[in-house]
């Protein structure tokens, strides 16, 4: 790389480094480009401007609101109330809006659309900024609450948006040459070049790239943070206006879907989760290429059951043609392994030396002599920072059960509440252990729901009633988690495919395999034990709590007393130190991957057992509080620092307060909106302290 | 370079060989009706029951060289349906049958496709723009016939808990206002708990299971459920009570709920505690899985340029303690003769939806809905 630098001329250089520093962003272009083409190619007549124009409108709104996301993420950030606000802004648009009225102001509606987005995002700015908490758990926070206001302000899909508003957002720019979308979508990009060329913009990769060293040279980080949430803000309140004129309704439920996908729009854009790394340009056409996807499985005529599998696969080549360089992490592992080959040929592998002690004298003396000498500081003082992060899930708990003591009654000395508590929160405990070793490592596991769907499916399907068989359906479910584990280890791993696109793929390959195993009806039934296991008492305990209690201990000793999870830990804290410690970063990445698919296994068979019966989408409903309880009980996202004690206080907390509010006759979206603000509450304490 | 022309080179031997696949396929229809299905989220098995019973009535002997059925999933994300069916008109689409994700998100786009001559018919759930086929039941009178039977057998007063289905759906809004303006008029009637049961028996079970946490069966009288009777009745055996003491359930038309309506002690073939008869006092009422047939049925007549109304209210499928049969096969001929459940050594899965009759699709029986086989 130097030698090449140094050998061509300054200018081919210069154009080099541009080229490299947005080769996420032009991959990303050519893959989009391909696949119209291909589109086009397949298609029965050629394209016309009309498709041009229907398909700019079908991926504006994820577009812009992934712009939104992108600009969060670069800032090191994660933004999970961006679907609720879309949700939000169409439904006071189609409430408050006179349909009738065939002349809207255009403008007028679209700030008010802008002014709500920017508002949540000062209100989740304000948390992350000013009061430096983490970003996932106060935008999942807001998430809740917002879908509690949407719902408050329309509880059912109606309303209208007056039509000129369409005919404007979907009209044509320049008649039959330049669809009205691809403006305003260029209009946002000018606006983004414009702000990236400011100091902000500098300020902003400065941030997301290391907030320490940009806070020593005198950026101001907490502005910057708070400012990034409330222009993505503003980004999601135009997708709102955006979708509105598009279905000319209100739908509450209409954004919340985009979640998901916008993530996977960020990252096959070139963006690079954790931040200082992309652009919007790339998400663009990253949202673009998952939205082709619907047309491409239309001309393949891709049946029903294989459309996830074929989405999924579609997702990580998109992704994978990006690796096709001389830096992609594929590269690097195939020459690592070459060279690794090369060494063993010459004998001189680690393990291939005679096993000499090489330590130096001194060290070893002085070693254990240094141990002895210092006291052992004090309990407290060994465990502060672990008590800090963990305690607070516990001390909410406490308030949650005295409140539904107060309120229901029937909760402190009633066996059969902290029962009920214990087997409810088993789900999320065994999921906590899984979803928290990835996040330890700064990973995320988003194939967790089909994880569980499937293993829950093939069990039943396989035991059927008999408990027999549930002696050898157990084990090759829990093999199967592990292949399918091992499987997002190694794309993450060796592929260098990041790992929310990985698991989200493999999510939906799990679901085509599940709906191809069941024929979309999935048979067979719960054993005896295993329902007895779930919902049967043992001196007025349910058994799988003694079992949850066991895998408590295991978890514990697991994550703090093995080499395991002293490498999680290295890992989370830097992969580059950790490998230069001598940990083996693949290996142990693929292990962590491959527990959490057993995790998720054990709980899908834990849930058949509990249900009585597996069911398409019994584990839809765990994805987010498998990452809410990690992040309540006080685990850092970006990976390193957590104990397992405090995520299953967390899964205790989330359960109980779920179970408060179930004892209520409240409605729905006041029980959302209350969930959102205790969960925020409850993490007010796990607040960074100052960066100085 | 090298890569990207490899890659373009792979793209067009793809694309060659997907374009003599679909000029073949084309040459074949040229007579059939191009016939859409676009689905929305698969992945529950209410979904996949309905998608079964489409392909079968495609593939019955009357149907199958006259429509050429493509089925295709959107998703949960309104968005993706929209460009979906767009690709669908673009693709030469004669009808698509459609469960739409909402009922005022597509409008735009059903209109778009009405107005190039594409009949479009919705199943189960309704769009409201004024020129689609709408295909479903009454969701206002399920909720009030249900509300109106379980006060009933309440004798006007006690203690209900509710479990409802997804917050902010209109299927959910209309059954569950129906239901609680009857609970309104009767004032010793309380509602003591509610929760979101999305739909789900395994949701079901996990809110009843965190409204008991602080509750006793003792203290409910009744239970209106749109998803979960089966599962209330087995937590009740669980938590010890006997078959005569089940709480009357007014729900859904899952096949273990009508299994456990049987008089107890009917011999079942693979009936297994709590997926056996109990005599469970039971109002059993479905969005039948048939709708989606009925759909495709409809816009072939349509298509064959008969008369079809705009709006097809399905009669409610409604089994009471009173009407509940056993069938031996689940043909289409024995449902007509006025049996509604099935053994589950046929059906394993309790959750599974029992409510396939219709007297208006003779071709798909109980085979259709489990694995997509019509009748002969």
């Amino acid at each position: 790389m130097t030698n090449t630098a140094l050998a061509n001329p300054v200018s081919t250089s210069a154009l080099r480094r541009t080229l490299s520093r947005n080769s996420g962003t032009i991959i990303a272009g050519v893959v989009f480009a391909l696949l119209l083409g291909f589109v086009d190619w397949v298609s029965a007549g050629p394209l016309t401007y009309f498709d041009i124009s229907f398909l700019s409108s079908g991926g504006a709104t994820s577009a812009i609101a992934a712009v939104g996301q992108t600009i969060v993420i670069l800032s090191g950030g994660f933004d999970l109330s961006a679907g609720a606000v879309i949700s939000l802004v169409n439904v006071v648009l189609a409430s408050s809006m006179d349909p009738m009225a065939m002349e809207a102001s255009i403008v007028g509606w679209t700030l008010v659309g802008i002014a709500i987005g920017m508002a949540v995002g000062a209100f989740n700015g304000f948390f992350i900024a000013v009061l430096r908490m983490q970003p996932i758990v106060v935008t999942l926070s807001t998430m809740f609450i917002l879908q509690g206001v949407t719902l408050l302000v329309m509880d059912k899909p109606g309303g209208g948006i007056a039509a000129n508003l369409g005919a404007f957002y979907l009209g044509d720019a320049i008649e039959g040459w330049l669809p009205m979308p691809l403006v305003v979508i260029g209009v946002v990009l000018l606006l983004w070049l414009w702000l990236k060329g400011s100091r902000f913009g500098t300020a902003l990769y400065a941030v997301g790239s290391d907030p320490e060293s940009a806070a020593s040279v005198g950026v101001n980080v907490v502005l910057v943070r708070f400012l990034v949430y409330v222009i993505a803000g503003g980004c999601y309140g135009l997708a709102g206006v955006f979708i509105s004129a598009q279905t000319g309704s209100g739908d509450p439920l209409v954004g919340n879907p985009l979640l998901l996908s916008m993530f996977a729009a960020v990252v096959v854009g070139g963006t690079r989760l954790g931040g200082g790394q992309g652009g919007p340009v790339g998400t663009v056409f990253g949202a673009y290429i998952l939205m082709m996807v619907v047309n491409i499985l239309l001309v393949l005529n891709v049946s029903a059951y294989y459309s996830t599998i074929a989405e999924g696969t579609i997702l990580i080549l998109a992704v994978l043609a990006g690796s096709l360089s001389h830096g992609s992490v594929l590269a690097t592992q195939l020459r690592a392994g070459r060279a690794r080959f090369a060494a063993w040929r010459a004998g001189m592998l680690p393990s291939q030396l005679d096993r000499t002690d090489r330590r130096l004298k001194s060290f070893g003396a002085t070693g254990p002599a240094a141990g002895t000498l210092a006291a052992r500081p004090a309990f407290m003082l060994r465990h502060a920072e672990t008590l800090r992060f963990a305690l607070p899930a516990y001390i909410c708990l406490v308030a949650v059960v005295v409140v539904t003591q107060l309120v229901l009654g029937r909760a402190i000395l009633n066996p059969s509440y902290w029962n009920s508590l214990l087997v409810l929160s088993s789900f999320l405990a065994v999921l906590a252990l899984g979803q928290g070793t990835v996040i330890l490592t700064g990973g995320l596991d988003l194939s967790v729901p089909w994880t569980i769907g499937l293993s829950g499916i093939v069990l039943a399907g396989m035991v059927s009633g008999s408990d027999a068989a549930l002696a050898y359906a157990l084990p090759l479910v829990l093999l199967m988690a592990c292949v399918i584990g091992f499987a997002n280890g190694v794309g993450i791993v060796y592929l260098g495919i990041s790992p929310i696109v990985m698991t989200l793929a493999m999510n939906g390959i799990l679901q085509g395999a599940a709906l191809l195993y069941s024929q979309g009806t999935p048979a067979g039934f719960s054993s005896p034990l295993l329902r007895w296991f779930m919902t049967g008492k043992l001196a007025g305990i349910t058994p799988g709590v003694i079992f949850m209690i066991a895998f408590v201990a295991g978890a514990v000793l697991l994550l703090g007393k093995t080499p395991f999870g002293r490498r999680v830990y290295g890992i989370g804290n830097g992969v580059r130190a950790a490998q230069l410690s001598g940990i083996a970063v693949e290996k142990t990445l693929i292990l962590v991957y491959m527990l959490s698919a057993v995790c998720a296994a054990l709980v899908g068979a834990m849930l058949t057992g509990f249900s009585g019966q597996a069911s398409l989408g019994m584990g839809d409903d765990y994805l987010l509080p498998s990452i809410a309880v990690v992040v309540v009980g006080g685990a850092l996202i970006t990976g390193g620092r957590g104990h397992y004690l405090g995520m299953l206080g967390g899964a205790l907390l989330l359960t109980a307060l779920q179970m408060l509010l179930a004892g209520t006759t409240l409605p729905y979206a006041t029980r959302a909106i209350l969930y959102g603000l205790v969960v925020l509450g409850a993490v007010m304490a796990l607040r960074e302290r100052r960066i100085h | 370079m090298g890569i990207g022309s490899k890659a373009r080179r792979l793209a067009l031997l793809v694309g060659m060989a997907a374009s003599a696949l679909s000029l073949t396929t084309a040459a074949q229809a040229a007579e059939k009706y191009k016939i859409f299905l676009s689905m929305s989220y698969i992945g529950n098995d209410w979904q996949a029951e309905a998608a079964n019973m489409v392909k079968a009535l495609a593939a019955h002997k009357n149907y199958a060289d006259k429509v050429d059925l493509q089925v295709q999933v959107a998703g949960p994300n309104a968005q993706r349906q929209i460009q979906q069916i767009n690709a669908m008109v673009q693709g030469g689409a004669k009808a698509i049958v459609v469960y739409p994700i909402s009922p005022t998100a597509l409008n735009q786009v059903v209109k778009n496709a009405c107005d190039k001559g594409v009949k479009i018919f919705a199943y189960d759930a309704e769009i409201t723009e004024p020129c689609a086929y709408n295909v479903h039941i009454d969701q206002e009178e399920a909720g009030r016939v249900t509300a109106e039977w379980l006060v009933d057998k309440m004798g006007g007063k006690g203690n209900i808990v509710a479990i409802t289905g997804v917050p902010g759906t209109s299927v959910d809004d209309q059954r569950t206002k129906a239901a609680k303006e009857v609970f309104a008029k009767h004032p010793d009637i309380k509602i003591v708990g509610e929760a979101v049961g999305m739909w789900s028996q395994a949701v079901a079970r996990t809110e009843l299971s965190k409204i008991l946490a602080t509750r006793n069966w003792d203290d409910i009288d009744g239970l209106w459920m749109q998803v979960g009777c089966f599962t209330a009745n087995a937590m009740q055996l669980e938590a010890g009570k006997t078959a005569k003491d089940l709480i009357p359930c007014a729900g859904e038309g899952s096949n273990g709920g009508r299994i456990q309506m049987l008089p107890e002690g009917t011999e079942v073939e693979g009936a297994a505690s709590p997926y056996a008869p109990l005599g469970a006092q039971r109002i059993s009422y479905a969005s039948p899985p048939y709708s989606g047939a009925l759909a495709l049925k409809l816009a072939v007549d349509a298509l064959d340029g008969k008369e079809v109304a705009k709006t097809t209210i399905l009669p409610l499928p409604i089994v009471t303690s009173e009407t509940i049969k056993l069938c031996e096969e689940g043909t289409w001929d024995e449902m007509k003769a006025g049996c509604n459940a099935f053994k589950p050594s046929l059906v394993s899965n309790p959750g599974w939806f029992a409510s396939i009759f219709s007297d208006q699709t003779p071709e798909v029986g109980l085979a259709a809905a489990l694995v997509g086989q019509p009748e002969d």
